[in-house]
């Protein structure tokens, strides 16, 4: 009964000021909108990031590598890769999936444009996971499985001007360095996935081993998709891996967090011939992109410390206020016989209910803003697309996301009112009645 | 009279035929051919040369770079240095052993890069501005004779040997029958595709003490990207100099003074 006699006081207080509460409510709902705003912004990009490169260039786990030929020519393949497969059967229990896919750079000619790409060799039959993300803008994904054909993204059909049904050459250096060719046909063009999807192709697995004239036991890559709950810990089953495969007697590179074009210099440098993995998570893989993350939340931090210091101080100041006010109404409680414990929840719950009024109005604000920017399908430039991952504004606005932001705001808010609820407690009865202000 | 007029047809395409199968070379005559055409390119000593080179590529602006060229035929060292533009002032290419070298001043780095790599990322290679060494790395075949221009000109395919890593593994080659100079080459990717045709029109001698005859060197070439049909590469070659060079030319430590 009392809690509610209290929340009652507290209301009709809150009422009482009406305008007060207004902007003070305004301004919570204002912080807690952008907060919720800003954390789907940078949601919104890591998600990008991990659904685009683990379905255009990374597992969760990979287990990639190099053969050299000599000292200096090589590529990134990996030989009797069926044999790999066994193995990361066996050391991998958290498995939910594998694909192998090949892994080339080379030059696209076309009739009109060329441009530099990664080629990556893909069986399309066993690609499940890769035909739900892609989006195509024109052509059939399932003619990727005929030989010689070509997936593009519509950033390349730009530089390339090519359409479905055109012809276009694949020009790059096998692992010997002889220079060789090969004649694809574009049959499908997808919708752009951000920054990765800006340089790299899809073609048959067959065809990159035709290019750079490899046997049909290599491929590129093992990617290794986890079960979800197992996502976290791709690191230490990274490590692990590593750890089997080199008991299994492969030669394995040392961990390097970076993507696998990254350590080209670096093996070529090395004197070894022969093969040796390397196996990487995928967050290495995209490591070159993950600082743009890091700045956006460094970013959100910043503005919102001092969002929230502006909103801490204003509810201090409108607490003192109100207590300066109310002194004699608290004088006139305590004497009738509140006990202080009383005096403090009064002031605590009219914080906390002004917290509660302004971070659900910002909630519904934040996600209404969202997903209405959302739907409006917003482009961005180039330059901005480095950033976001993706060419167009894209928000993750999940329900846990909003409710955290407003519990969070709220119990900021809460606390801000602590300390004047605590004087405001501690006034004499006596004294307090017999104030004038 | 039908078969008057055939025989007398006949007898005529025999007459066209004839130089034809006249002029087919045995394979050791080709090897010989391409032999001579190395051997009057070596200098059998030490070689320095400045080159300009200009590449056109599509919705591109033309790049033109100015280098220096030294090589050693002794031990098949080599060495380019970029003078000019300030941009890619300092920077190099070494060959050591088998091994060709990327100095970036820049970065101040080594990169080891592929013999078959794209020089200066034009579509010239470093065997264009080396040594010819034909007939070590290719086997002929013979492909009759062609006018070309004025010149009569000896037509021959080469395949790669075997075990030897080489950016074109096949080369259809022009060759002046009477200078042994080659006019013209194309030379072929893995799936059998034209990749680029090489014109050399102007063949210049200089007299090498090292080898106490001339010495013959194309000074100008040019390069036509047969799959981007709109780029090309001009290589102009001057100032031959085939006085030794300094010992220890042929160092990294060589190659990173000169950019300091």
């Amino acid at each position: 009964m009392g809690f509610l006699l209290d929340l009652r006081i507290a209301f009709r207080s809150l009422f009482q000021h009406s305008r007060r509460t207004f902007f003070l409510a305004t301004a919570v709902a204002g912080v807690t909108a952008l907060l919720i705003l800003l954390n789907a912004l940078s949601t919104g990009v890591s998600e990008t990031m991990i659904r685009a490169a683990t379905t255009l260039s990374t597992g969760h786990v990979n287990v990639g590598g190099f053969f050299k030929v000599t000292g200096s020519a090589g590529g990134p393949i990996v030989t009797e890769y069926e044999k790999v497969i066994d193995a990361v059967r066996k050391s991998v229990p958290e498995m939910d999936s594998l694909v192998h896919r090949g892994r080339g750079w080379a030059k696209i000619v076309s009739d009109l444009g060329s441009t530099q790409a990664g080629i990556t060799g893909i069986d399309i039959k066993n690609e499940p996971g890769f035909r739900k993300v892609i989006e195509l803008s024109s052509g059939r994904l399932e003619d990727l499985a005929e030989p010689n054909t070509m997936m593009v993204f519509e950033s390349q059909v730009e530089r390339l001007k090519v359409k479905v049904g055109d012809a276009v050459t694949l020009s790059a250096q096998t692992t010997r360095g002889a220079a060789n060719t090969v004649d694809c046909r574009i049959v499908a063009i997808a919708k752009d996935m951000g920054l990765l999807s800006k340089f790299g192709v899809f073609v048959p697995v067959e065809t990159t081993r035709s290019l750079y004239q490899l046997r049909s036991d290599t491929t590129g890559a093992i990617q290794i998709y986890l079960k979800p709950q197992f996502i976290p810990d791709v690191a230490a089953i990274a490590a692990r891996l590593r750890g089997q495969l080199e008991k299994l007697g492969w030669a394995v590179m040392d961990a390097d967090p970076n993507p696998f074009w990254m350590k080209f210099q670096s093996v070529a440098r090395e004197d070894w011939t022969g093969q040796k993995l390397d196996v990487t998570t995928w967050e290495d893989e995209v490591s070159f992109m993950t600082w743009t993350l890091t700045v956006l939340r460094g970013l959100t931090a910043v503005l919102l410390t001092i969002l929230i210091a502006i909103v801490v101080t204003g509810i201090m100041n409108t607490m003192w206020i109100a207590i300066r006010e109310r002194t004699r109404e608290i004088g006139t409680l305590r004497a009738i016989g509140m006990q202080r414990g009383g005096v403090l929840r009064m002031f605590l719950y009219e914080s906390l209910l002004l917290g509660l009024i302004g971070t659900g109005t910002g909630a519904l604000a934040g996600a209404g803003l969202g997903g209405a920017i959302n739907a409006a399908r917003i482009h961005v430039p180039l330059s901005v697309q480095l950033f976001l991952m993706s060419d167009r504004v894209q928000l993750a606005l999940h329900a846990g996301g909003l409710v955290r932001a407003a519990l969070f705001i709220t119990l900021v808010t809460s606390l801000a009112a602590v300390y004047p609820s605590y004087r405001a407690a501690r006034l004499k009865p006596v004294s307090a009645m017999s104030h004038f202000g | 009279m039908r078969t008057l007029r055939f025989l007398a047809a006949f007898g005529l395409v025999l007459m066209l035929l004839a130089p034809r199968v006249a002029a087919a070379l045995s394979k050791a005559e080709l090897v010989d051919l391409l032999k001579a055409v190395d051997e009057r390119q070596r200098n059998q000593g030490d070689w320095r040369d400045l080159v300009y080179i200009e590449q056109k590529e599509k919705d591109k602006v033309d790049v033109a770079y100015e280098a220096l060229v030294f090589r050693r035929s002794q031990d098949q060292k080599f060495i380019i240095l970029f003078t000019k533009p300030k941009s890619s002032q300092g920077q190099g290419y070494l060959r050591i052993d088998k091994n060709l070298w990327f100095y970036d001043p820049s970065v101040g780095k080594w990169e080891r890069r592929t013999e078959r790599e794209r020089i200066g990322g034009t579509n010239s290679r470093r065997s264009d501005f080396d040594e010819s060494r034909l007939a070590e790395e290719y086997e002929p075949e013979d492909l009759g004779e062609e006018k070309l221009g004025t010149y009569n000109a000896q037509v021959m395919k080469l395949t790669g040997k075997p075990n030897i890593d080489l950016a074109f593994p096949v080369i259809k080659l022009w060759v002046d029958k009477q200078t042994r100079n080659v006019l013209k080459r194309q030379e072929f990717a893995l799936s059998g595709r034209l990749l680029r045709t090489s014109y050399y029109p102007r063949w210049k001698k200089a007299y090498s003490e090292s080898k106490k005859t001339d010495v013959w060197y194309p000074e100008e070439m040019r390069f036509y990207d047969e799959v981007e049909k709109a780029n090309s590469t001009l290589i102009l070659v001057k100032s031959v100099d085939m006085r030794p060079l300094e010992p220890n030319l042929f160092t990294k430590a060589w190659l990173e003074s000169k950019s300091r």
